[in-house]
């Protein structure tokens, strides 16, 4: 036991800060991290009765929306690099990205019990969703750090991979926000059925529905 | 397939134009195997790009085939429109690049370019699917076109510059730093440029500077009007397919309608 928790206690250490873990316990990281923070956030307004089923589907949602996003992205990633002159480095580079969303979803994880707290004190479902929006945030933040500190050593080596490093930021993000969309609930509404997917025609995408919000607001 | 594969992927890394390969004022890159590999990218972002016209209440199938043919052959046809331009301007400023150089360098470009845009491929292909906005989609398009057209330019104009320099000054290149004299770490990266990173003699690409800008211009002029003629590539969903639209109105009118209409209600 006490081996148990000291191997993750390294583990973990060297996920969020040292040397990069290898790859497949990167994987593992993000998809462990994220469904244990999926399933605590499906889980608000759940008794023993089918709103459990929703906190599954979000578990699974979780790891799926960062490893889809990590996919779709790392085609044009791939291709970015070799352009600049930086495929030498790219087992490097393809292990800072990972260690950066390792380091999201772990932190998550480890943010669940306050969720678990905020949905024990309140039924506000508006208010659920912007808690679990910044738990987010918080998480992003940490995995953004983890990201530039692995970077570090390669932005030192060659200062086009600061260039790589930002675009792939704000590429990962503009597909993300629409992943997110894409695949809710995360939460549920209480007064709505327990989905997968929201089956309603298909909206628009995220952006869209942003514009079309700012400029509701507008008028 | 393996070997065109490895070509497109030479291109990429900076190999093909590096510029100890390019000291004799040619480059080595072979056109006829590239050219499929460029159809098969193309053809991929074609079929990305037409499943926005897939996925909704009456599917148009044929728009799936019809962007499949037209990406590549928008490709081609831009190439072969402004070849002849490029060739003689490059002439004119007294340039010694051969026929076949310029075509093997602009076969390298659209090499680039299409790996580009095929790799945006995944991404488009999701918001594809899960937009109704037909104008966002257009948008999208068009600055995932615009980024890989700019980034296939830089590759011709630095390739440019290190021909030119070749051919006009007879360079000794500095061998790099022996690995025991130097960090190695600097040694490794000074000696592997990008194909896209800017090296040469500023003097000598003052000559070339203006002709080739004035060319920049107009492949993307040509290419925005080639792809407008060709359309429809995504297919409007208020119109049935067909295989071209009347001649109307041009490239950058429809652009400028398109960020108009994106913010009405």
């Amino acid at each position: 036991m006490i081996v148990a928790l000291r191997s993750l206690d390294v583990g973990l250490r060297r996920a969020l800060g040292g040397s990069a873990l290898p790859t497949g316990e990167l994987f593992g990281c993000i998809a462990a991290g994220g469904f244990f923070y999926g399933v605590i956030m499906g889980s608000f307004g759940a008794g023993f009765d089918e709103r459990l089923l929703l906190a599954l589907f979000s578990g699974v949602k979780v790891p799926m929306l960062l490893l889809v996003c990590f996919l779709m992205t790392l085609p044009i990633f791939l291709v970015l690099n070799s352009l600049l002159g930086l495929r030498s480095d790219l087992p490097d580079v393809v292990r800072a990205v990972l260690a950066g969303q390792a380091a999201l979803a772990i932190v998550l994880a480890a943010l669940a019990p306050y969720t678990v707290l905020w949905y024990a004190s309140s039924a506000d479902y508006a208010a659920a969703q912007l808690f679990n929006f910044a738990m987010f945030i918080i998480a992003s933040g940490a995995g953004q750090a983890v990201l530039r500190h692995h970077y570090r050593p390669l932005v030192a080596r060659d200062p086009r991979h600061r260039q790589l490093m930002w675009a792939w930021l704000l590429l990962y993000s503009f597909v993300a926000v629409q992943m997110a969309w894409v695949l809710r609930p995360f939460i549920g509404d209480p007064s709505s059925a327990v989905q997968f997917f929201r089956n309603e025609p298909l909206s628009d995408n995220a952006y869209m529905v942003i514009i079309r919000l700012i400029g509701q607001e507008m008028n | 397939m393996r070997y065109w594969f490895a070509q497109l992927d030479s291109i990429l890394r900076g190999q093909a134009t590096h510029p100890s390969r390019l000291q004799q004022g040619e480059l080595n890159i072979q056109a006829d195997g590239l050219l499929v590999m460029l159809t098969a990218l193309g053809m991929s972002y074609g079929f990305c790009m037409s499943w926005y016209a897939v996925l909704r209440d009456d599917p148009q199938y044929m728009q799936v085939v019809a962007s499949m043919i037209k990406v590549p052959l928008l490709f081609f046809l831009t190439l072969a429109v402004t070849f002849p331009s490029l060739y003689v301007f490059n002439a004119l400023i007294g340039s010694r690049l051969s026929f076949s150089s310029m075509l093997q360098l602009l076969v390298g470009s659209q090499a680039v370019l299409l790996a580009v845009l095929a790799s945006f491929g995944p991404i488009v292909a999701f918001f594809s699917v899960t937009s109704t906005s037909y104008f966002f989609i257009l948008l999208l398009n068009v600055a995932v076109c615009g980024l890989a057209g700019s980034l296939g330019i830089r590759f011709l104009l630095q390739t440019l510059h290190r021909l030119t320099d070749a051919l006009y000054v007879p360079i000794v290149l500095a061998a790099p730093e022996p690995a025991e004299a130097a960090p190695p770490d600097s040694a490794v990266h000074a000696a592997a440029p990008g194909p896209l990173t800017r090296i040469g003699r500023p003097e000598s690409r003052e000559r070339v500077r203006v002709v080739f800008y004035v060319w920049v211009a107009t492949f993307a002029v040509v290419g925005g009007q080639m792809a407008w003629v060709l359309r429809p590539f995504i297919g409007n969903p208020n119109a049935p397919f067909t295989w071209f639209r009347p001649r109307q109105s041009n490239f950058l009118e429809a652009v400028v309608e398109s960020v108009r209409r994106l913010f009405q209600p």
